[in-house]
């Protein structure tokens, strides 16, 4: 009951801000070169409050670029990014994570040798205020600040319904499990957008099935905007509110499902032949 | 005693116990405590929620839910404002779901989360008579638009407002309610046919609840695990009203179904009850782990075993134990038979029970060689749960106990056993041929075919439509042979033919895990359930099982020839009702062709 109450609450400060008509991401003219090679060439888009915005292409078209430039780990040469009117570049990664944007990777980046518990309890991590000295003596704030944060971590598990794995190593757990450690992880951070990268990949049916509900269930429970690259395009089709397609780094295409599905481009990218 | 209702006695447990710990769930990580006044006061705002949403006399309420204590709150709360209750097993599918909704009338279904709300929208349009869908969890729900949907604190709340304004409302409606009244309804999963509900009154459940506990008393500081589903008899006996009963059970709740297991470790349950399915696991689960095991480790579970059991055996047969006998029985104690117990989360379980279906006496005596002295429960639906157990030290692995008191038998002519007790239920729901077929002059014709032994033991041979009789005109009981199958791990299922035949034929059902660990350390390689169970060596494995179990029967009920199914058995496919039983009649015509190749080459 506590945990409704709760999740209420918070979804009802998201409902506010979603009157606002600004867009909660604004990417523009974003141009990324490696050497010789140009990975993305003046792409652009924008993201709205609550959306499911989903990012398709071939393999190589820039993708996870994107995501790297937004997550800070890339720099772009030209180009910029506003997330809720703050100009992302100059920022770095804990900079950009500490505004509410949180991310997942293709290849699952969680510390193997860790506990489940654990590995979420460090997305907790910008929300410690502790030093060295008070968390070793651990009274007061520290023990509350414990608490506080292991209880966000709970929720997070009882929403993930992962209870049964809470004290293993992640290691020893299926990739699928793996999977949704890490978008456990991210959910830690509390983030008002979330980049996830082809969180299906490598997963069987049933596995996808698990994960495409909790993300839709983030974006409703939590309000949570998400931005997706995904291959699998019927779990794209079925979930994204606006889709954009990348190929060789240049925005080929940008609109709702039915638009992008019967695209001339987008079905010459797929296809590989002009038609 | 005798006008008590379910209702009155949550209502006299509240005031009695207060404060104490009645229920116990583990919720992010930890375990919350629910007391009596909190039990009652929830069951309380439900039941005047739910007749603020127009309940009416008689009404149906179903309940499609794990376990947990909203499950309870919602079949009291019921019950209180003289609503019937209908427990549907959350593995049901739609069809199932469908087929008991439309069949009891239900006007209300309480459902657990979105997977089983999706299972009721699904059919939501055959049932004209369904009013509301209130949901426990709403997590992904919030954006379902459909009127009929309406979470279960919003009803609490409605509730909640309603006992404002009349505070003595629902002990009035309390006060109403009747020990005649049917108070619930369970739909048994019958190996035959469609599911027919069985009408339960409160004077059926509560007398029958007494006689149990007049068998094997229960104490207040029992502790229990509810796990098993709550729709079935035996763990609504156990998690709702022996704890009413005895008042100051603590009933616990797992997190979740896959943390049953740890959540069992955690509590060390006194109490604790369990289907054979379950014993056949944690048993086949020690010898897998033990295969695994350091050579050293085996070494000492071989011999700390061998000795546990003829300790056992030696007990039995009533020969005093001398000093080496109390010496090794510490010695075993601490090396195996402790650590044991603590794996299985059963070091402090006083009385421990089997029941729903007979137990594997192999299965029954590796527990009790380890010190947890598994009672069995003989009882039906019809009977609103037990009619005979094991009571006090008497316990026997070939019987299941003695009458429980309050219970009459009569044996008819072909071994069918007759009861008649208090608990005897009220009749099927829409169904009075079935309802006259089962119950005549107050006795309910069981079904089962049994007898009493000289010490005053039942004994059941089976079902009475399930026994064989051969082409030579043998009596065979299929169930204690399937039964000598399953104690090996590497059976799952085994399904005795024969019927009118000249011999004796079984269907044989692997367990998946266990043979596929089995073929990883012989170097077999294979892809799928169908792949593995169809190589010779797993046929050869087998026939190696067959030969061991026909080695303890006589000639005629041997098995001449069986084949090893290739398909896993599902309850999806109608295969096993939804308390894992198999469904014999259904299976014997799937295989109708394999079966009757097993009997052609002869």
């Amino acid at each position: 009951m506590q945990r409704l109450n709760i999740i209420r609450e918070e979804k009802d400060g998201y409902l506010e801000n979603s009157s606002n008509p600004e867009p909660q991401l604004t990417v523009e003219k974003l141009t990324l070169g490696f050497g010789g090679i140009e990975a993305l060439k003046e792409v652009g888009f924008e993201v709205n409050q609550g959306e499911i915005f989903s990012i398709i292409g071939p393999n190589g078209a820039g993708k996870t670029c994107i995501f790297n430039c937004l997550s800070g780990l890339y720099t772009p040469q030209k180009g910029s990014i506003f997330f809720e009117g703050v100009f992302l570049l100059p920022l770095s990664p804990n900079k950009r994570a500490s505004l509410g944007l949180a991310r997942t990777f293709q290849n699952i980046e969680l510390f193997k040798n860790m506990s489940v518990l654990d590995n979420i309890l460090l997305g907790r991590h910008q929300f410690l205020k502790s030093g060295v000295f008070s968390g070793g003596i651990f009274l007061g704030r520290v023990l509350k600040e414990e608490i506080a944060n292991r209880l966000k971590a709970e929720e997070i598990i009882d929403f993930l319904e992962i209870e049964s794995i809470r004290k293993k190593i992640v290691g020893e757990l299926s990739y699928g499990l793996q999977k949704r450690v890490e978008l456990g992880r991210a959910l830690a951070m509390e983030p008002r957008l979330l980049l996830l990268d082809e969180p299906t990949a490598g997963m069987n049916l049933e596995e996808t099935e698990d994960i495409v509900r909790f993300v839709l269930d983030v974006n409703e429970e939590f309000g949570t905007t998400i931005v997706l690259i995904e291959h699998d395009l019927r779990v794209i089709m079925d979930i994204s509110t606006r889709i954009i397609c990348i190929d060789f780094g240049v925005k080929i295409a940008g609109g709702f499902p039915e638009e992008i599905q019967s695209h001339p481009k987008v079905i010459e990218a797929y296809l590989g032949e002009k038609i | 005693m005798e006008k008590q209702t379910i209702p009155k006695l949550l209502r006299a447990s509240a005031l009695k116990f207060g404060s104490k710990v009645a229920l116990r769930e583990k919720d992010f990580g930890i375990w919350q405590d629910i007391t009596w006044e909190q039990y009652y006061n929830s069951t309380k705002y439900f039941g005047l929620g739910l007749s603020a949403l127009g309940l009416r006399e008689k009404d149906k309420v179903s309940i499609l839910s794990e376990n947990n204590p909203e499950w309870l709150y919602a079949d009291i709360g019921t019950q209180a404002v003289g609503g019937i209750v209908v427990g549907i097993y959350p593995t049901n599918v739609e069809t199932q779901v469908e087929y008991i909704l439309s069949h009891s009338q239900s006007r209300f279904v309480v459902v657990g989360d979105q997977e089983q709300t999706d299972k009721v929208l699904e059919v939501k349009d055959k049932l004209p008579d369904l009013k509301r869908i209130i949901i426990i969890d709403m997590k992904g729900l919030r954006k379902y638009d459909n009127t009929l949907i309406i979470s279960f604190e919003e009803v609490s709340n409605l509730g909640r407002q309603e006992d404002k304004e009349d505070p003595v409302l629902f002990d009035k409606l309390v006060d109403r309610t009747d020990s005649e009244d049917t108070a619930l309804m369970v739909y048994t999963s019958g190996t035959t046919g469609k599911p027919k509900g069985a009408m339960i009154s409160h004077r059926n459940a509560i007398s029958s609840a007494r006689n149990f506990l007049e068998s094997t008393p229960l104490r207040e500081d029992d502790v229990i695990v509810s796990y098993l589903p709550l729709c079935h008899i035996a763990e609504r006996s156990f998690s709702v009203l022996y704890p009413l009963m005895t008042g100051g059970i603590t009933v616990n709740f797992a997190e979740s179904l896959n943390t049953v297991q740890d959540n069992i470790r955690e509590i060390a349950p006194t109490v604790f009850f369990a289907v054979p399915r379950i014993w056949e696991k944690m048993h086949s689960g020690h010898i897998m782990r033990m295969r695994d095991a350091t050579r050293f480790k085996r070494l000492i579970d071989n011999w700390c075993f061998k000795k546990e059991k003829s300790l056992y055996e030696r007990n039995r047969s009533g020969k005093s134990a001398g000093l080496y006998c109390k010496l090794m029985k510490f010695l075993t104690y601490v090396l195996h038979a402790y650590p044991l117990q603590r794996h299985f989360g059963l070091n402090k379980a006083q009385t421990v029970y089997t029941g729903g279906a007979p137990t594997p006496p192999e299965v029954v005596i590796f527990f009790h060689s380890l010190g947890i002295k598994i009672r069995n429960l003989y009882g039906s639906t019809e009977c609103t749960g037990i009619c005979s157990v094991h009571q006090g030290n008497d316990i026997r692995v070939d019987t299941v106990g003695e009458l429980s008191p309050g219970v009459e038998l009569k044996i008819a002519d072909d071994g069918e056993l007759i009861f008649k007790t208090e608990g005897v239920f009220q009749g099927y729901y829409r169904d009075p041929e079935a309802t006259a077929e089962a119950v005549k002059d107050g006795w309910y014709y069981s079904g089962d075919v049994g007898a009493l032994t000289e010490e005053g033991h039942l004994k059941i041979t089976d079902r009475k439509k399930d026994i064989i009789i051969t082409s030579g005109g043998k009596n065979i009981s299929p169930q204690e042979i399937e039964n000598e199958f399953k104690s090996s791990p590497y059976v799952r299922d085994a399904v005795v033919i024969g019927d009118g035949r000249k011999y004796l034929a079984a269907l044989i059902l692997i367990e998946y895990d266990n043979v596929g660990k089995w073929a990883e350390d012989q170097r077999i390689s294979y892809t799928t359930f169908k792949d593995l169970s169809q190589k010779p060596e797993v046929y050869e494995m087998v026939s190696r099982i067959t030969e061991d179990v026909n080695k303890r029967f006589a000639r005629v009920e041997t098995i001449k020839k069986f084949t090893v199914l290739d398909k896993e058995l599902d309850q999806d496919d109608d295969e096993l009702t939804a308390t894992q039983k198999v469904r014999r009649t259904i299976i014997e015509e799937k295989y109708k062709d394999t079966i009757a190749k097993m009997y052609k080459s002869g």
